[in-house]
């Protein structure tokens, strides 16, 4: 990538990391006008949010602030997404996102949301506090090929198996993956329970996500 | 009252909450035998502990006080409140919900709440503030909402806990915990916060006022504390926020209420490592529940040196997981016995449970607890 590519990539990084919602918007039109893909610009934007990830977890950011970072990124997206023809949603398959049973946190779950939706998932989302059942019924319904849960609290996480359990008894297991993430998920965790995917940030979790369509 | 007179260290009192562990097992028919029948208040004389928040409303709005003296609000003359029960499907999700509705001349704001699994307590699941028309008849509701001290409560709680405790009351949250937690939720809040700023800081200017009547209600009445029950928590008001709403907020909360002659407390619950730090700045005389390890995030030393030795008092600071299984009785006396070392000498303890006893507790736990406390006091104070 030449210099002035990348300079404008790293505008569009510094103005999610800063809340700068003007500033995104402007960075992303420049960075088409230069010639990067959309998908370069989607890709540099989950790059932010996986700094800003890192800022929280040193206690430089918190919650309010992953808030606003997503807000930022999710303006950045807006402005792509009439450049966005030739990646039409849907084209990768349905997915559908829930936060458990018992849980209200979504900034986590937003985030991955956006990042299917860009990377060209069709996505259910089906908000926070959802029970197993209703999860494996909206996956049954959409014809979705992959369930994303997102826990943040510890007391919730015993839901996530419960949905693989409902998936079974429903018979859906073998056809629809599995992919958790959250706060208080571990890869250890994930294991345990049988699910099919683990990731610590979205944007891992979307590139999980896409490498199972390859496979298919 | 010694300890918030700050005057010469005296005996620690051990004032738990255990409203909600006698709510939820009663419901469920959980209690211990011997306590079948009893009233709350008897449970704490049979456990040897201070009473706290006995009544505080009532599970199905009795009266109250032990502490906890409510205002009665009057809402405007032509505002129109409007509850009922629902029981069924919201959004997808069953359970008991209270639908409460507000009915203005300048239009209509609604709230859905969702019971919890026992029934005791409840959340928001749709909140009252959701855009510019529901923020503009909360406008209206704050500017034309009136309080006033309930004497006939605080007389009846007079004869029956007069002797025993010193009258304490609440009053509302801090403008931004209350538009976070109670009518806006967090990530509506932050989003307006951040875009809509001047109207933003125009409602927390008419929370504040707020705040202030109910300050000023309680003017000229015996009540010698107000608590704020904030739930601070770093992810719901981040340091930067605390700082540029919290700070000033208080310092203006606390004025009122100290010119009022009210000394003036909040509930800092949640994780508040990167927030106690600031404390000094609030102008507040004291916290309650603040949590420390292994549930919440501080050491003992910590809090020591952001509350104590600021010169401001602590009410609780057992973390509630010790008073369950998950952890030995010889961890709950040994933490037992730490707190009271650490903290308990300096004269601005009251000891209580960091939130609240939890309703799977080993009640007898807490028993255990105040005859530690009792062997300490006898040690350190004769």
């Amino acid at each position: 990538m030449t210099e002035k590519p990348e300079r404008v990539l790293e505008k569009i990084r510094n103005s999610i990391l800063n809340f700068d919602v003007e500033g995104v918007k402007s960075a992303s039109l420049e960075a088409m006008s230069a010639g990067i893909t959309a998908g370069r610009i989607i890709e540099a934007m989950g790059e932010a949010m996986g700094l800003v990830g890192k800022k929280y977890e040193a206690g430089e950011y918190f919650v309010p602030e992953l808030i606003m970072a997503g807000e930022t990124m999710k303006e950045g997206l807006g402005v792509l997404k009439p450049y966005m023809g030739d990646e039409p949603q849907g084209t990768l398959g349905t997915a559908v996102v829930a936060t458990v049973l018992g849980d209200l946190h979504d900034i986590g779950k937003n985030i991955f949301i956006t990042l299917l939706n860009a990377a060209g998932f069709k996505v259910v989302d089906l908000g926070v506090d959802v029970p197993a059942g209703k999860i494996v019924d909206a996956a049954r319904i959409s014809d979705a090929a992959i369930i994303g849960l997102s826990a943040l609290l510890t007391t919730n996480l015993d839901q996530i198996p419960l949905v693989i359990e409902e998936l079974e008894r429903a018979g859906l297991r073998k056809k629809v993956k599995v992919i958790v993430g959250g706060a208080t998920v571990t890869e250890a965790f994930a294991k345990e329970i049988g699910v099919d995917g683990y990731a610590k940030e979205a944007v891992t979790g979307v590139e999980i996500c896409k490498k199972w369509v390859k496979q298919s | 009252m010694a300890v918030l007179e700050s005057k010469e260290p005296q005996r620690v009192v051990w004032w738990p909450r255990i409203r909600h562990w006698y709510d939820v097992n009663n419901c469920a028919n959980t209690l211990p035998k011997r306590y079948g029948g009893l009233y709350l208040d008897e449970v704490y004389k049979d456990l040897d502990a201070t009473p706290r928040e006995v009544w505080i409303g009532g599970l199905f709005g009795g009266g109250e006080y032990a502490g906890e003296i409510a205002l009665a609000t009057r809402e405007g003359s032509d505002v129109e409140v409007w509850v009922k029960p629902a029981k069924g499907l919201y959004n997808g999700t069953s359970g008991d919900f209270t639908v409460t509705r507000y009915v203005t001349p300048v239009g209509e704001m609604r709230q859905v709440a969702r019971r919890t699994e026992e029934g005791t307590s409840s959340y928001p699941v749709e909140h009252f503030l959701k855009d510019q028309e529901s923020i503009g008849v909360y406008k209206y509701v704050l500017e034309h909402r009136e309080y006033e001290f309930d004497w006939q409560r605080y007389r009846w709680g007079e004869k029956r806990y007069g002797d025993q405790i010193y009258p304490k009351a609440a009053i509302e949250r801090e403008p931004i915990l209350r538009l976070v937690i109670g009518m806006m939720g967090l990530n509506r809040t932050v989003i307006w916060l951040w875009k809509h700023p001047q109207e933003m800081e125009g409602l927390m200017e008419l929370m504040l006022q707020d705040l202030e009547k109910q300050i000023e209600a309680y003017a000229g009445t015996p009540v010698v504390e107000l608590c704020m029950p904030s739930n601070t928590h770093e992810s719901l008001c981040s340091p930067s926020q605390f700082r540029k709403y919290m700070i000033p907020h208080l310092q203006r909360i606390a004025d009122k209420a100290h010119a009022t002659g009210k000394y003036l407390s909040s509930h800092w619950d949640g994780f508040v490592k990167s927030l106690l730090p600031l404390l000094k700045e609030t102008e507040l005389d004291g916290l309650e529940c603040v949590t420390p390890k292994p549930q919440g995030d501080l050491t003992l030393e910590e809090m020591k040196k952001y509350i104590i030795d600021e010169g401001k008092f602590l009410r609780d600071g057992m973390p509630a997981v010790l008073f369950t299984k998950h952890h030995t009785v010889k961890e709950l006396e040994t933490f037992t016995r730490q707190i009271l070392d650490t903290l308990g000498g300096s004269g601005r303890l009251q000891l209580g449970v960091s939130d609240m006893v939890p309703a799977n507790a080993d009640i007898e736990r807490v028993r255990l607890v105040g005859k530690i406390i009792e062997e300490w006091n006898e040690g350190r104070f004769g």
